[in-house]
């Protein structure tokens, strides 16, 4: 089920009144479980069953692991581990791996053929099989006891809100929310939901508007002027913003209805001085998995090599990275262009500081964020385009400086409407960071001008979130 | 105690909505016991159904004119001994027996509908294939024609490739396919804009929103894209980039040779079932013919394809060739004389019978 549907607007209301017409924990936890079964049968029934496979597996192991020692921990942890793995493996890879190897015999003159597997891939598999990964780990690591209610495994895994697009939680944030009884509170019912009003309005009024704009450039990349180009890929940058962390708002506000805390997965990453401060903004929750258990056991593994080991570990951290979003070489190619920039900030860390030394807090402060966004906008391209092929052309255009159509899928009117949209909605979260809801009267009406806002300026077409591919 | 009954009261009509969407038989129940002529009846524009898609009644550019053209029956006197089986959409509904030549039955197959047929081997027994053009690649790209049209033989179905897209397939035989009919559908979301909002009484909200779309934007809302000279709207699927529907989305070459491959196993299997002939009639999409700039030429290239072994109606030359209007400008529809072209098409070949 996608957030942007009356479909989920029906299905909230009905999930979350009943959540509080029930007093027993239990209970409660059942119907969260119910709904997020059907939240997650609503696109492909048949992969509730790939989903609960992994849960019974992870559930299994975890208990395991806790009351077991030596190697038997070992099998349970790496039983674990290859479930998750090689479900992700099998949907999302297999095809990527057979047709590389294909090419890769034809090239040297020989002809291999392995069977193609035609299935879509279940919607949010990297999410959720992190987030298993997750609990096991931290079970493994002793940082997290095993969880004996099966339906509260099962709802940590499968909680509807962060069920398909993360933010991806670490069992220490969220199991004891889910097993404790959370009482109704009216201030925490209003925050959610103008969380969620402003999640909507990012992903229905901005995101889904640029991405007209974003689709015809990528469609017609030939024949589009520079400029154009030039548009389609700013439009990218905040078109994935709004639509990633909108959906976030949306999962973090209806979850804090139901006096749930998910954590936050966005910090303005538009505003950072840097790609490596980028990277602690954006998609939180992936950053911080990798970096827990990615990066740090890699850089400990190989700590005798000095800088190298950092080296080492931020490229192969951004390789994984890239291509947890997508198997396609341009997703590596995404990976690999932050894993460069990293390094790159790593090593010219000393003399950047001596360079903005010299200049005005504010001049630094603008360099530091105009180059980081013009870095992450470019590396969007091969984030959004159809294959590396698209992408390169894309980015010729780009710097071509050439003439050609300046139609972007929107008349000039819509032009400056986009571009005012953007600028409100960084500088609301910019300036407002927190929420506006003080008093009842001041929630009513903020409601009802999102409301009004989204109902006369949105873009309602089914247009799924970017992350859902994922 | 209000609080409650309140909360209580919205979780059963919640349930309800989200019932009385999902379920066939209840949307069939609803949609036919609503008034049209009532302020709470369902909106339904007389000037076309992308004027209603998309909620623009107030530009006149779109507005149906008065069409005086009728449909006549063609003039015959010859023998009558052909039974026709038309499987159609909506651009053959409302035609009967009497809009054809040379008949002694006809049967009108409404697409995703089931007949099961046993041949007069006596008569000529011809099977018309009607189809829009954005239902093309699709629907004869699947197994669906042979669970509607059934022989009642049951002689076996042969087996036909799948060209167009990334459809769910699931891994056959590992994941067994689930029966949820009773708790999912896929047009839900349509279904509850139906049930909750179509209303008379709500439409100023919508043609509101359309204003403002059509002023401030120039543009129509959801799934109605206006044609570049603004004179006729067109269904999204028809125009966009992406739908397999669209009459600009390339096709390559290799898609037109399996969807030969399809039609040419469609037409063996019906003509050894007992059809004398098997005919395929595409009917254009509005942007094939009134925008024609940037056309995939997706018809000409199947129909002139060497190995197709089916026989072709062909409207969408004669009607790129004719100097009259094709379509209604607010409408997805072809008007009276286009359909009265179209069966003069077709009664050119069933005189031949």
């Amino acid at each position: 089920m996608v957030f942007n549907t009356l479909q989920f607007l029906v299905f909230f209301m009905v999930v979350t009144l009943w959540f509080f017409r029930l007093q027993n924990q239990r209970a409660r936890a059942a119907l969260l479980l119910i709904a997020s079964c059907y939240f997650y049968m609503a696109r492909i029934p048949e992969y509730i069953l790939v989903l609960g496979g992994i849960i019974v597996v992870d559930y299994i192991a975890g208990i395991q692991i806790e009351k077991s020692e030596g190697s038997t921990r070992k099998f349970w942890f790496f039983l674990s581990l290859l479930v998750n793995i090689g479900t992700l493996a099998t949907f999302k890879y297999y095809n990527f791996f057979i047709d590389n190897i294909q090419t890769t015999f034809h090239f040297f003159g020989r002809h291999v053929s392995f069977p193609a597997l035609k299935m879509a891939l279940p919607i949010g598999l990297s999410f959720h099989t992190f987030q298993a990964m997750s609990y096991t780990i931290e079970v493994y690591r002793k940082n997290q006891k095993a969880e004996h209610s099966f339906l509260n495994y099962a709802l940590y895994v499968m909680f509807y809100p962060q069920l398909v697009a993360g933010p991806i939680e670490r069992p220490q944030n969220i199991l004891h929310q889910l097993r404790d009884y959370r009482p109704y509170n009216w201030d925490n019912v209003k925050a959610g939901l103008a969380r969620m009003a402003w999640g909507f309005f990012k992903k229905v009024v901005v995101a889904d508007r640029l991405a007209m704009a974003v689709d015809r450039t990528y469609l017609h990349t030939s024949e589009s002027s520079s400029l154009s180009i030039f548009i389609g890929a700013l439009f990218y940058s905040f078109q994935i913003y709004c639509d990633f962390s909108g959906y976030c708002d949306i999962a973090i506000g209806a979850a804090k209805v139901m006096n749930i805390n998910l954590m936050e997965n966005f910090d303005q990453p538009y505003w950072s001085k840097n790609v490596t401060t980028f990277w602690r903004k954006w998609h939180i929750s992936l950053s911080g998995w990798f970096y827990d258990y990615l990066f740090n056991p890699l850089v400990l593994a190989l700590r005798n090599n000095g800088k190298t080991a950092i080296l080492i570990g931020l490229l192969f951290t951004f390789f994984i990275s890239g291509f947890w979003h997508g198997a396609g070489w341009r997703f590596v190619v995404f990976g690999l262009l932050h894993g460069l920039a990293l390094v790159f900030e790593y090593f010219t860390r000393k003399s950047r500081q001596k360079l903005f030394k010299g200049m005005p807090p504010t001049l630094s402060a603008i360099t530091g964020i105009s180059a980081t966004f013009a870095f992450t906008m470019l590396a969007w391209v091969f984030f959004r385009a159809e294959n590396m092929h698209n992408a390169l052309e894309y980015l010729k255009a780009l710097f071509a400086f050439r003439g050609g159509s300046h139609y972007v899928g929107m008349n000039r009117v819509e032009l400056v409407f986009s571009f005012a949209l953007i600028v409100i909605t960084v500088g609301r979260e910019k300036y407002k960071p927190s929420n506006l809801i003080i008093n009842d009267t001041l929630f009513y009406t903020y409601m009802l001008t999102m409301f009004a806002i989204c109902y006369y300026f949105g873009v309602f077409i089914e247009n799924q979130f970017i992350y859902f591919q994922f | 105690m209000l609080k409650k009954i309140v909360r209580d009261f919205c979780i059963v009509f919640g349930l309800v909505a989200l019932y009385a969407s999902t379920s066939r038989n209840a949307m069939q129940y609803l949609s036919d016991k609503r008034d049209r002529n009532a302020w709470w009846g369902t909106y339904q524009c007389p000037h076309g159904d992308l004027i209603s898609m998309s909620y623009l009644d107030f530009i006149g550019s779109f507005l149906l004119p008065e069409d005086k053209t009728r449909i006549h029956p063609p003039p015959y006197n010859g023998r009558r001994k052909t039974v026709l089986f038309l499987q159609g959409d909506s651009y053959s509904w409302h035609m009967n027996d009497t809009d054809f030549c040379g008949l002694v039955d006809y049967k009108h197959i409404p697409r995703r509908t089931k007949l099961n047929y046993q041949l007069d081997t006596t008569r000529t027994n011809i099977l018309l294939l009607e189809i829009a053009e954005r239902e093309v690649r699709n629907y004869l790209s699947t197994q669906s024609i042979f669970e509607e049209i059934i022989d009642s033989a049951n002689s076996p179905k042969p087996t036909i490739s799948k060209v167009v897209g990334q459809h769910p397939v699931y891994m056959a035989g590992a994941i067994p396919a689930l029966t949820t009919d009773l708790l999912f559908n896929p047009y839900i979301n349509q279904n509850l804009q139906f049930n909750l909002f179509n209303y008379q009484f709500i439409m100023p909200i919508f043609q509101s929103k359309a204003a403002l779309n059509y002023y401030a934007f120039s543009r129509a809302s959801g799934d109605v894209v206006i044609s570049d000279d603004k004179n006729y709207l067109f269904l999204k699927e028809t125009v966009s980039y992406t739908d397999a529907g669209s009459s600009y989305i390339p096709i390559p070459d290799a898609e037109i040779e399996k969807l030969t491959v399809n039609l040419n196993i469609i037409y063996e299997y019906y003509i050894k079932s007992g059809f004398t002939e098997v005919y395929l009639a595409i009917i254009p999409n509005s942007a094939t013919i009134v925008q024609p700039k940037g056309y995939n030429n997706f018809i000409p290239r199947l129909q002139q394809a060497v190995s197709l072994k089916m026989k072709v109606i062909d409207s969408y030359s004669f009607f790129k060739s004719a100097d009259h209007e094709y379509c209604y400008h607010g409408d997805s529809h072809w008007n009276y004389w286009a359909k009265q072209n179209w069966l003069a098409l077709v009664n050119k070949e069933l005189v031949k019978y």
